[in-house]
């Protein structure tokens, strides 16, 4: 039974994780309809930039994860102006395509540096004996990972709910011309809804980083799995996002931790999800909490 | 319908019927000939090396997947970022069969062009079930569909003993009238193997496309509620494209692994799925021609982008590791700068040649 428990634990640990990474992901659908395929490398480039402040530089942690999310704010800022701006008009399909190029792009300059090759691990910051409770045990990373996680959504919900920006972002999602019509200016809303996507995508690269160490591939895939994760939730809703993140996380531990090693499996946690994904496609495309949009055809 | 095409500065069709017509003239007809016959020709005039017919056949054999990819992405509308993984289903089709029968079995080695067509089957029916979200959504979420394949498709062959956990496969020599084709002969073999396929499938895809199922498809992907007001189901024309599509990436699998003699999991990565799709971007999506000048295009970039790895390597450290950091980066770029200031593709600049010749010494 230990073992289950300990089981939720690091799966409650990881899908908090990929809640927050979601989280980025429904920010840019929400606001302007794209679906972001480079998330993955804004997470990554978040996390290397997280560990050259702290390590190379020498800055303390907590300042180096604020100074990663201002870095991360900046640049997805600038990417959205640079290249997706000018597409705003164009059939969305060709948007969706662009960030193809940029999730290459990203790859390929991440490549360029040392991260691209070698494996690199964040110092421990925090006591290295884990707390235990009976039988379970999580360790002080993980434990800060995830309450600096629910901080972050919390904070979203909340600018959400009642901020200014957050209101006029709601309702360009809802309605374009007519936000237009109020002086909502929309391309600035974009551009802020990837300004937030890039801040919440350092933070969840900064502690995806300190809890598996930085490797390129690792933090890639946390960037895909963010697909089923907003597919289950529902495309454009936050509340699904973090559920739905919670919820892959769980699968994904429970599927490796019983079905690997049985039947010649291998690797279920990393496919599970995948498969989930196409028979939520197939079955309840609008996933647990997505608006039912008549898009059936 | 005046004579000379060139000259004609308005559409003289008086039926639809002229209109759907392939070769509109004798001279086209003939011009077409011609180049036929010239792609035959030509290596055994020019005696290319092993190292450069492989490119060439390289390229081919992107063709013949780009003009999958194009009829799904550019005239249905749905983005695919799993092609390759389709590709991979043709290959791996091979692959298990050799797993069961044996390398140097009758089957591979005499009958080939029934197991190429077998994989393109194979591919055909792996497209429907990935398409078959299709009945019931629209392409933003095709695309998570198709990348959920890519990484089932690359999990499954990683895995499992059956496919050698990803590593090479080997496939046999093929025999031909004359007989065993040895080493020397092999890519000129299959050049003149994948250029018959390529005419054969090139000509069935213009054709579908004049057909009431090509057009159809191309009123899905324009607006598919009006399409589905005329009487078409966008939902299984939708599918159908999949299908379709599966069959020539299967076809493009099965040459690819008889072509390298091998198939291994390494050339059907995510990574191949957005070259294909630079690919078919560049050429210029919902073109046929276009499926012709992505490919070479994008190889040609290709090989320059490994010589200039190589020439920097001399002067780098040796623990960087251009290629690698390269390539994506330019497969991005050139995605990006052409959707961005030439979405129509290359195939675009041959009808603004057109057109200028027609206007002269006329402009808009």
């Amino acid at each position: 039974m230990s073992y289950f428990f300990q089981l939720v634990v690091s799966g409650i640990v990881v899908g908090s994780i990929y809640a927050l990474s979601g989280l980025g992901f429904v920010l840019i659908y929400k606001s302007s309809r794209v679906l972001n395929v480079a998330h993955g490398q804004i997470i990554a480039s978040g996390c290397f930039i997280t560990y050259s402040l702290t390590v190379w530089v020498g800055i303390p942690i907590y300042i180096s994860f604020l100074a990663s999310m201002v870095i991360t704010f900046f640049l997805a800022m600038s990417v959205e102006r640079i290249f997706l701006r000018r597409l705003i008009g164009e059939p969305i399909i060709s948007v969706i395509m662009v960030t193809i190029g940029l999730m290459s792009i990203i790859d390929g300059l991440i490549y360029l540096t040392p991260f691209g090759s070698e494996n690199y691990s964040f110092p421990e910051f925090f006591p290295a004996t884990p707390i235990s409770v009976g039988e379970v045990s999580i360790s002080w990373t993980q434990l800060v990972g995830v309450i600096i996680t629910f901080v972050l959504i919390a904070g979203f919900s909340w600018f959400f709910k009642k901020s200014t920006i957050g209101i006029s972002m709601r309702a360009v999602s809802d309605d374009q011309l007519a936000s237009m019509s109020i002086g909502i200016s929309v391309p600035k809303v974009f551009g802020l809804a990837w300004a937030a996507a890039g801040l919440t995508a350092a933070a969840a690269g900064g502690i995806i980083g300190n809890i598996t160490g930085l490797n390129f591939d690792t933090l890639q895939s946390f960037g895909i799995i963010v697909f089923p994760v907003v597919i289950l939730g529902g495309l454009d809703s936050i509340l699904g996002a973090v559920v739905a993140g919670i919820l892959m996380g769980l699968i994904q531990q429970f599927a490796a931790g019983y079905l690997d090693g049985s039947w010649g499996l291998n690797g279920t946690g990393e496919v599970m999800p995948y498969i989930l994904l196409l028979i939520i496609l197939l079955f309840k495309p609008h996933g647990l909490f997505g608006i039912h949009e008549i898009e059936r055809v | 319908m005046s004579a000379n095409r060139w000259l004609v500065t308005g559409n003289y069709f008086t039926s639809y019927r002229d209109e759907q017509k392939i070769f509109s003239t004798h001279l086209d007809r003939t011009i077409f000939s011609v180049f036929l016959l010239c792609l035959f020709v030509w290596p055994l005039l020019f005696k290319l090396s092993s190292r450069n017919m492989l490119v060439v056949d390289t390229i081919l054999i992107a063709i013949v997947a780009v003009m999958g990819l194009n009829l799904l992405t550019g005239f249905a509308g749905l983005i695919s970022i799993g092609h390759a993984a389709f590709v991979g289903v043709g290959a791996y089709t091979i692959a298990s069969i050799i797993r069961v029968i044996g390398d140097e079995h009758l089957l591979i080695t005499h009958a080939w062009p029934l197991v190429i067509l077998i994989a393109g089957l194979v591919g055909a029916v792996f497209g429907a079930f990935v398409g078959l979200p299709a009945l019931r959504l629209r392409h933003l979420y095709l695309l998570m569909a198709t990348l959920s394949f890519q990484i089932i498709f690359q999990w499954v062959i990683n895995f499992s003993a059956f496919f050698n956990q990803g590593q090479t496969i080997s496939v046999g020599r093929v025999f031909w009238i004359t007989g065993k084709i040895g080493r020397k002969q092999h890519y000129f073999f299959w050049y003149y193997v994948i250029l018959v396929v390529i005419i054969f499938l090139g000509l069935g895809v213009r054709n579908i496309l004049r057909t009431r199922y090509g057009r159809s498809l191309i009123a899905v992907r324009d607006n598919d509620r009006a399409a589905d007001a005329m009487g078409m189901h966008p939902g299984f024309t939708k599918v159908y494209a999949f299908a379709l599509s599966g069959f020539l990436a299967g076809i493009a699998g099965a040459l690819h692994a008889y072509l390298y003699r091998g198939v291994g999991f390494e050339s059907f990565t995510l990574h191949h799925s957005i070259v294909y799709l630079a690919m078919a971007i560049v050429g210029g999506m919902g073109t046929l021609n276009g499926s012709f000048w992505g490919p070479i295009a994008i190889q040609m970039l290709e090989l320059q982008v490994e010589n200039l790895a190589e020439e920097a390597g001399h002067f780098l450290p040796s623990n960087m590791n251009l290629s690698t950091a390269l390539r994506p980066l330019t497969f991005g770029l050139v995605i990006v700068l052409f959707l961005m200031f030439e979405p129509r593709g290359i195939a675009n600049w041959w009808r603004m040649v057109r057109s200028y010749v027609k206007l002269w010494p006329f402009r808009y």
